[in-house]
């Protein structure tokens, strides 16, 4: 697969050339390539796409941006050196030697996600790409989306789309201003720009976070040029000196910082704005007129005489002046101290603060001894410390005229403020100096957050008779005014109010009182509120919620009530259950950790979702949990579990093994009852009721009239889309009872990260935690969806998280749990269409083997068992169909389930492989699946060269974004191959001889990875597949056999005998 | 005498827009006021007739000096040279010495604002930053007129007002320092105030404790190549959702009136440009609100 790129080309001005920026943009894939190095030039990037590759990658994508060139630059990457295997490269030789010695290095760019080698070097790489003209380019980035994984798209990509996003909102509110900008020597044209003014904190703050954080790739190209006269004659052979004197071989500096990011968004807001502004030249004179044409203009070119150029440019830059300053690493901070005991005078200091790091300060008095030397702040370098410091405070003073008193002197380095002034900076100037971009740093009590603001302080407990498991029920408690991180009573605070001062000393501390404050406090004294273990919950969740009328500043929870909230909030798991009585199973200890929870819940009536990772046991994990209810005497009704079709085997095939004393009904099928009379008898002394999706949404209204004591989802994913009718007839079942009811799913996805899934999920498991499905969508999902609001999603995680419970067979406290292999059998039953075909398999060739003479027999026998493990994968193999059509995925339930479990796989971005012993079903499974996921899947087989094997192998050990899965047939892939990169193996089919699969599944496996490998069988249940696996599980009589000698020892049975071991046993 | 322009004595008014000189800032008045206090108020209007007609076809401040051209009666323009008395360096180093005194005056001219209090420093050495009387204002006319100022000198006068709001930093050049020059003195006189400020405080270490120099720092993704390709931010809660400016936010409305003085020919131009950018703004305003939230899907 290709990753798309995107990296800023800047204007290099060239006699031939106007030289306009443009953005590149670039793709490279995973190919195999030979080590190589630069020539006269760089060399050409090996793994790019062609410029014609992608162009229609891009129109694939619906990316084809509008106003594109092809082009070539020579961009600085990361590079592997690795020496080349022919060392008598021609082009070396027409090198003189000194050239040649140091142009000796070979090797080949990195790409991203690829691990980094050791040692990496920094090496110019030609590439070739299509440049979009900046207007264009601005239009092009904002469709990129802000937010998520897209496979297609670098990480760089996402970092565009965010500087592009900033751009807008500076235009959206106007923060810019029309530049005219002089030549900076010759070959620069003087140019009229739109710049974008960063003197708003926030601004700054954007400027400081995407310096940081930019991804160098996104700045890493210098233009090719072509040696002037070289496009004429293009067919003859360019000078090599001329190429060289034009593209050395010259690496970019790998610089980051807020000038280079400043400059980008100067040059994406330029681009907009140039695009959209509709010049007016009525009135103007001739200098304005110029100026606000080549506003307009493509270049933005002003062709007047210098002197007129630069007395705009003077104007317009003194204009600008006054608005914003330069972009420098450190500005101007004033720091506010309150007055020592007894005095009036409250000090304000001067210094100079770093932008990258408000932290890093230094006193105006070193700012002052570095003259116009450099100054150090951390790793922060400032020149000409005492201009930048004596800009800032110039700045401001325009807004905070005190300030003059302190700029009396020569070099000063602090002055005293009255209490009013104290209070002005306190109360408004200080967000307006912040906007002239100079710091303030003003005292804890007073620095406007929350906790200067009047709150309150709350201790509570749970009462003497609770359990703590209502959520209703109100608590003992008791609460005080909080201010600035002091406590006051009403009454001082009425005292204080008196004093007609805003800033008051309150117990040592200075606070700033605000006008509703008294009034707030009166309010929330009168109403006399209860509190309740709901409130209890919310305000612990998120800090600074609001109470009645104040914020709350402190809750301290007595030592039981600390214990709920602590469990709720997941900050302490709830205790462990051990496997109760009648659970016929082991628990490993994570999963003794699930069913505590899963019980904690329960006792406070809340839905559960399980989202562990697949292979950590849900299954048991429910069971145990069914079978404590029942140990507890509380299961007293009959528990609905809905799963899809392809897991009811498997479900049954689990309760039978570890909960035998649970009775299980199996609500499918067609003889099922379908009267609410023959419902209920059936439903006499049952525990659990299995159905399908399919068959609980035409049942409805018979399930719906049953009184469940809960309601379980499995594959929970089944109802994401809230408005199907799947997913209402869930709803409308659990929420049809009369009395309580509990709920739980589980899911193997990770739900908490798909916003659009977890409304309907709530809504099943728990209403109104969520709201309305509307408010939901407008709250959350579009913000999280479409811009990747981080604090929405925080707030959403925060509000689900307790209900979910996610694991992961990579967490450390899960893996230690594991052993290194997790052995899964995915029990799966036959279609009808399976059925059918097999049963006349079955009777049609037992016939003939009995009539044949022994020695034909056993040929006959080993076509039959080969026909049969056909049918069980699917009737198209066994028919030797060899196209897929929409139908093919319903005619076998082992594809509908292995489908199931890739899914997860491919959404939690593993990787698996799979084995097969039919190479005509790899060929099969490969289409479906390349089909299914839109994304390439190979099959390695016994006829794929040793090239071919090689190259996919390589792709998917190494290749970051390679195939996730990988299909190979038993024989040609079972030995031999290094597959670490899978952390799944499937045996679709079932090969007689354990040993062979072992030696498969080793593939992925080697001995001290520190990761877990699952290793998937799939078992047709009821049919020949689960009698050799019993048979392999039942080592007494037959193992020797089996793995001594293959299937051969199957020839040998009599026709009883192998009329037992292949007919169809139906549940 | 003709009032068709103005009362008897009345001082005229240069505002070539309607607002007056109201908002213009002090230098600007205070220039005008020296142009009022000339004597010969009818040359003065002539003068004033002659600027508003668009017969002074360029002003050009080059080092310390003011070439202008007017269109006379004459087919070749005359030639006009305005010059103040530049100050030696001798008495720049009294003036550095006193601008030093007050952080005030660098900071406030570094942020390019004329203190209004500047004549202070120059008193120190005797001399004055502005003319203190319009003889102060040396001048030369290629026209045959032998009285001076002429009208063509007259009405440069008028224009240059303007034209030291374009850039207040143009007074000091006249009187022999370019900006950059007298920043850079200015930063060197404070270092001398500090030495002496130490020396009095007998404590100089504390100023020499933050001043080392640290080796250059490799970039992060030297280190750590990875970080090439790697941005895992996510979009920052405030650009979500995409906001217009408040009322009188934007850029234009914080920077108000452009410091360009106008080409008397065309009275509304600075205001037609600037009204135009703000409509115009507005527009695009709305265009990138509509493109934000149409984006990211």
């Amino acid at each position: 697969m290709s990753l798309l790129h995107a990296t800023w080309l800047p204007a290099i001005r060239t006699p031939t050339s106007s030289g306009r920026p443009a953005l590149l943009v670039w793709a490279d894939t995973w190919r195999v390539a030979a080590p190589t190095g630069p020539g006269d030039t760089p060399a050409k990037h090996p793994f790019t796409l062609s410029t014609e590759e992608l162009r229609t990658w891009l129109s694939d994508l619906g990316l084809l941006p509008e106003g594109i060139i092809d082009a070539t630059a020579c961009l600085t990457l990361p590079s592997r050196g690795i020496r080349s295997s022919n060392k008598t490269s021609t082009t070396n030789d027409l090198l003189e030697p000194t050239q040649k010695r140091q142009l000796d290095w070979t090797g080949l760019p990195l790409q991203a996600g690829e691990p980094v080698p050791q040692k990496t070097q920094w090496w110019p790489w030609q590439v070739q790409g299509l440049a979009i003209e900046p207007g264009y380019a601005t239009i092009w980035l904002s469709k990129l989306p802000l937010s998520g994984d897209h496979p297609d798209l670098s990480d760089e990509l996402r970092w565009w789309s965010h500087l592009q996003r900033w751009a807008l909102s500076i235009i959206a509110r106007g923060r810019w201003l029309p530049q005219v900008e002089f030549s900076r020597g010759e070959g620069y044209p003087h140019r009229a720009r739109w710049v974008p003014l960063l003197n708003r904190e926030d601004d700054r703050r954007r400027l400081e976070e995407l310096a940081a954080r930019l991804p160098l790739v996104a700045t890493c190209a210098l233009p090719w040029r072509e040696p002037p006269g070289s496009r004429a004659n293009r067919t003859t052979r360019l000078r090599p000196e001329a190429m060289r004197a034009a593209n050395p071989v010259a690496s970019c500096r790998p610089r980051s910082g807020r000038l280079r990011v400043a400059n980008l968004l100067e040059e994406l807001v330029d681009a907009q704005l140039r695009k959209g502004f509709q010049p007016d030249l009525t009135g103007l004179d001739p200098l304005l007129k110029e100026w606000q044409q080549a506003l307009a203009s493509d270049t933005g070119v002003i062709s007047l005489e210098d002197e007129k150029v630069e007395r705009l440019a003077i104007a317009s830059n003194h204009w600008r002046e006054g608005v914003a300053g330069r972009v420098t690493p450190a500005r101007a901070c004033l720091e506010l101290l309150t007055p020592r005991q007894g005095d009036d005078f409250w000090d304000l200091h001067f210094l100079l603060q770093a932008e990258a790091d408000p932290t890093l300060k230094v006193s105006a008095s070193a700012a002052w001894a570095s003259g116009s030397k450099t100054l150090q702040l951390g790793e922060i370098r400032v020149e000409n410390p005492g201009e930048v410091l004596l800009e800032g405070l110039g700045r401001a003073l325009t807004v905070f005229p005190p300030l003059e008193r302190g700029l009396e002197t020569a070099i000063p380095e602090a002055m005293q403020l009255t209490s009013t002034e104290a209070f002005v900076l306190v109360r408004t100037a200080a967000n307006q100096l912040r906007d002239v971009g100079v710091g303030v740093e003003l005292p804890n009590s007073l620095s406007g957050g929350l906790a200067s603001r009047l709150g309150l302080a709350i201790k509570a407990e749970l009462i003497e008779s609770s359990r703590g498991f209502t959520l209703g029920e109100s608590l003992d408690w008791s609460w005080e005014l909080m201010i600035g991180g002091v406590s006051l009573s009403l009454r001082e605070l009425e005292h204080l109010g008196q004093k007609r001062s805003p800033l008051v000393l309150h117990k040592d501390v200075w606070i700033e009182l605000r006008p509703n404050d008294l009034k707030n406090a009166q309010r929330f004294c009168t109403s006399d509120p209860v509190l309740s273990l709901d409130d209890a919950l919310r305000l612990t969740a998120t800090e600074g919620d609001i109470f009645i009328t104040l914020p709350v500043h402190s809750f301290e929870a007595g030592p039981r009530l600390q214990g709920v909230l602590e469990q709720y909030h997941q900050q302490k798991a709830p205790a462990p259950l051990s496997a109760p009585e009648g659970f016929t199973g082991q628990l490993r200890p994570y999963q003794e950790r699930g069913l505590g929870w899963l019980a904690f819940l329960h006792r406070f009536d809340q839905g559960a979702c399980l989202a562990d990772d697949m292979g950590l046991g849900k299954t048991i994990q429910l069971l145990a949990f069914l079978q404590h209810l029942k140990c507890e005497k509380e299961l007293k009704r009959p528990v609905l579990l809905i799963a899809p079709t392809s897991v009811l085997t498997n479900w049954k095939r689990e309760a039978i093994a570890f909960t035998p004393e649970l009775k299980v009904f199996e609500h499918y099928g067609p003889r099922r009852p379908d009267t609410i009379v023959s419902f209920e008898k059936a439903l006499q002394d049952i525990n659990i009721v299995l159905t399908s999706y399919g068959l609980m949404q035409r049942d409805s209204e018979l399930l719906e009239i049953i009184d469940w004591q809960g309601v379980v989802i499995d594959e929970a994913q089944a109802i994401k889309n809230p408005s199907a009718k799947q997913s209402r007839a869930v709803r409308d079942i659990s929420k049809s009872n009369k009395t309580s009811c509990f709920k739980i799913a589980l899911t193997g996805t990770p739900v908490e990260n798909r916003v659009s899934e977890l409304w309907a999920l709530m809504d099943f498991l728990n209403p109104n935690v969520l709201g309305e499905e509307d408010f939901f969508r407008q709250r959350y999902q579009l913000p999280i969806e479409r811009y990747g609001d981080m604090s929405s999603l925080r707030d959403l995680k925060a509000r689900v998280s307790p209900f979910i419970l996610r694991r992961l067979k990579t967490d450390k406290a899960i893996i230690s749990d594991l052993p290194e292999k997790v052995e899964l059998c995915e029990w799966v039953g036959l279609g009808k269409e399976q059925i059918a075909l097999y049963r006349k398999t079955v009777e049609d060739t037992l016939d003939i083997i009995a009539r044949s003479p022994t020695g034909q027999r056993h040929g006959k026998v080993l076509g039959l068992l080969t026909r049969l493990k056909q049918i069980c994968n699917h009737p198209a193999l066994a028919l030797k169909e060899k196209v897929i059509d929409e139908k093919f995925i319903l005619r076998s339930q082992k594809l509908q389930r292995l489908e199931e479990i890739l899914e997860e796989i491919i959404d939690t971005n593993d990787r698996a492989i799979l084995f097969t012993q039919f190479a005509e079903w790899g060929y099969l499974l490969q289409a479906y699946l390349q089909c299914r996921w839109n994304s390439e899947v190979p099959f390695l087989c016994g006829s794929t060269s040793k090239n071919e094997r090689q190259a996919m192998i390589d792709r998917f050990q190494e290749d970051p974004r390679g195939p996730q899965l990988f299909v190979l047939s038993l024989k040609a892939g079972g030995v031999g191959l290094n597959l670490t990169r899978a952390s799944h193996v499937f045996h679709v089919d079932r090969w007689w001889n354990p040993a062979v699969e072992n030696q498969a599944t080793d593939r992925a496996y080697r001995i001290g990875q520190d990761k877990r490998v699952m290793v998937h069988k799939f078992i047709t249940s009821g049919s020949v597949e689960e009698k050799i696996d019993q048979m392999i599980r039942d080592k007494s009589r037959l193992a020797e056999d089996i793995i001594g000698s293959g299937e051969d020892w199957l020839a040998g049975l009599g026709v009883d005998k192998l009329r037992d071991l292949v007919a169809l046993e139906h549940e | 005498m003709n009032s068709s322009h103005n009362q008897n004595n009345a001082p005229i008014n240069t505002a070539l827009g309607e607002d007056g000189l109201s908002d213009q800032p002090w230098w600007v008045e205070q220039w005008m006021e020296l142009i009022n206090s000339y004597r010969f108020k009818k040359r003065l209007e002539r003068a004033w007739t002659y600027a508003r007609e668009g017969k002074v076809i360029s002003i050009r401040f080059e080092g310390r000096r003011v070439h202008a051209r007017v269109q006379g009666t004459d087919l070749d323009p005359y030639k006009v040279k305005l010059w103040l008395d530049v100050l030696n360096d001798e008495d720049w180093s009294y003036v550095l010495e006193a601008l030093t005194q007050k952080a005030r005056w660098s900071a406030q001219l570094l942020s390019g604002v004329m203190p209004s209090d500047i004549e202070r420093a120059f008193a120190a050495s005797g001399k004055r930053l502005f003319p203190f009387k319009l003889q102060e204002v040396r001048s030369e006319c290629s026209c045959p007129d032998k009285a001076n100022p002429c009208k063509h000198i007259s009405a440069i006068y008028f224009l240059m007002g303007e034209r030291f709001s374009e850039d207040p930093f143009v007074l000091f050049q006249l009187r022999g320092r370019s900006r950059a020059a007298l920043l850079a003195d200015l930063a060197d006189q404070r270092l001398k105030a500090l030495a002496n400020f130490s020396n009095e405080k007998n404590s100089d270490k504390e100023y020499e404790t933050n001043n080392q120099y640290l080796p250059d720092i490799p970039h992060p993704a030297v280190l750590e190549p990875g970080l090439w390709w790697s941005y895992s931010s996510s979009l920052s809660a405030d650009l979500v959702v995409i906001t217009p400016a408040m009322e009188g936010d934007t850029g234009l409305d914080v920077a108000g009136d452009l410091p360009f003085a106008q080409d008397p020919k065309f009275p509304e131009a600075r205001n037609l440009f600037l009204s135009h950018l703000s409509s115009q703004g507005k527009v695009l305003a709305e265009q990138a609100m509509i493109q934000a939230m149409a984006s990211g899907g």
